[in-house]
């Protein structure tokens, strides 16, 4: 048997499993106790389900896309580590870099044909340790963090306005849309030798189609009253952004 | 919601303490599942990781991604809360989902940041998404023979290829809608930086950190000022 027919074996399937099953119960837990503790708190119900609806709603375009990871990852690492990962913890980015580096380090190529079985178990370890900071950092510091940026709840905050957090907030999500936004810039008009414009434009024209439908989707929602368009903006918003990448060619 | 009165502020100070609780516990048994995994794999396989090659590999790339999970943890665990920052910590895609996902839901409801409110709906959506992305990649997992050929065939690739994109160009249109002078400078400074090193387009989430730090710098400039003038 060789090592790529070992990873996809029922063994792997089985230790992949268990984790994933484990952490699909975590979420579980964590949903029905927040829906147990909104009811408690008096808020909506109405309005918790159009927020769950929303969510599922914009997470499933996504997770095609993340299986689509699992895929391209499955020639060289097998089926069932990389939908661990991606399943749990990990995001294709990080994994596929990760993973290329650490077969690196081993002289390996990252291809199933390369792949041995101490090379496997070393990758594997390498793109657990990696990522595992946030989920160490939550459990030591997580609730001082949290207890010295937030406090106890005061029964008249509400009534005070806006204060400054959701302002960072929105801050924070413009700077990080900017970044990402600024790559695609810097990529078209530098990417292939700097100011020759003869970079990539299919991320530019990506994001541009997707920032317009969504524009169409805050319209029909605010202007024509159409509110039910709102859990699918996103999601709706990046298939028409997405689409054009396959008119373009990519 | 209306304001909490004292029986629902001493609920929620309990529901807190014990997320708290169940949060580390799972996160603790997650990590040794998660790190004992290699291990097991290595046993079946026959072959135990290398740990010196683990080692070189983490000095590579692993203090990168140390620094990003720091900056993570700052950044992110404000917006979603204890359970929302638990599970958002265990179940990963952060950036590409999950955090879009939350600011969504919240925007959606108009929970304020460090509410209860915020605190429940920050739970739901990410729960709800992480369940939606287990159970989508579970049944892709078990259609992916079939499947392969129609997902990686030449026409869809390019359309999965640009995810990233697509997500940013639509929060684009609804973060800078807000305050479109707010948005101009960091995505001007961004432009320039990513024109004159392009090749610093690998460490785009590095970069998050400085962007992230002008926009607040501007906002928080912009709120004082208008602080000022509702005194007057």
């Amino acid at each position: 048997m060789s090592v790529l027919q070992q990873l996809n074996s029922g063994t792997m399937y089985l230790i992949c499993g268990v984790i994933v099953a484990f952490v699909a119960l975590v979420s579980g837990v964590f949903l029905i106790r927040a829906w147990r503790a909104g009811i408690a708190l008096g808020m909506d119900k109405a309005r918790m389900k159009r927020a769950m609806t929303a969510s599922a709603t914009f997470s499933v375009l996504p997770s095609v896309g993340i299986l689509l990871g699992v895929i391209a990852l499955s020639g060289s690492l097998g089926i069932p580590w990389p939908w661990l990962r991606l399943s749990v913890i990990g995001a294709l980015h990080y994994e596929t870099q990760v993973a290329q580096a650490a077969a690196e380090q081993l002289g390996l190529q990252l291809s199933g044909e390369a792949m041995t079985a101490g090379g496997f178990s070393t990758i594997a370890l390498l793109m657990s340790v990696c990522i595992m900071w946030g989920m160490i950092l939550m459990t030591v510091f997580g609730k001082r963090y949290l207890a010295r940026l937030s406090g106890k709840p005061k029964p008249s905050a509400e009534k005070k306005g806006p204060g400054f957090a959701d302002a960072a907030m929105t801050a924070m999500f413009v700077g990080m849309v900017s970044a990402y936004i600024g790559s695609y810039i810097g990529g078209f008009v530098s990417g292939n030798g700097l100011f020759l414009f003869r970079g990539s434009w299919t991320p530019l024209a990506v994001a541009a189609v997707a920032a317009l439908a969504m524009a169409g989707f805050t319209w029909l929602t605010e202007k024509k009253h159409m509110e039910w368009l709102e859990g699918f903006s996103i999601a709706g918003s990046m298939l028409l952004g997405m689409l054009t990448a396959v008119l373009i060619g990519g | 919601m209306a304001n909490i009165n004292k029986k629902e502020s001493d609920f929620y100070q309990d529901y807190l303490r014990s997320t708290h609780r169940l949060g580390r516990l799972v996160s603790v048994i997650t990590l040794i599942l998660l790190v004992g995994a290699p291990f097991a794999i290595g046993a079946y396989l026959g072959a135990m990781p290398d740990l010196g090659a683990a080692a070189r590999g983490f000095l590579a790339v692993g203090l990168v991604w140390t620094v990003s999970s720091v900056a993570e943890f700052l950044i992110y665990t404000p917006m979603l809360g204890a359970g929302g920052s638990y599970l958002a910590f265990i179940t990963g895609n952060l950036i590409n989902m999950k955090i879009p996902c939350a600011m969504t839901a919240r925007e959606m409801v108009g929970a304020k940041t460090g509410t209860a409110e915020n605190e429940v709906i920050s739970t739901l959506s990410i729960a709800t998404s992480s369940l939606v992305t287990i159970l989508v990649l579970a049944v892709g997992v078990l259609l992916l023979t079939p499947l392969q050929p129609v997902l990686q065939s030449p026409v869809l690739r390019p359309a999965f290829d640009q995810v990233v994109p697509a997500l940013f160009g639509a929060l684009a249109y609804r973060y800078y809608r807000k305050d479109v002078t707010l948005a101009l400078i960091p995505l001007a400074a961004m432009s320039a930086l990513f024109i004159l090193l392009p090749s610093l387009a690998s460490s785009t989430s590095i970069l998050i950190i400085p962007s992230g730090a002008i926009a607040i710098g501007l906002s928080y400039l912009k709120f004082r000022k208008t602080q000022q003038e509702a005194r007057v």
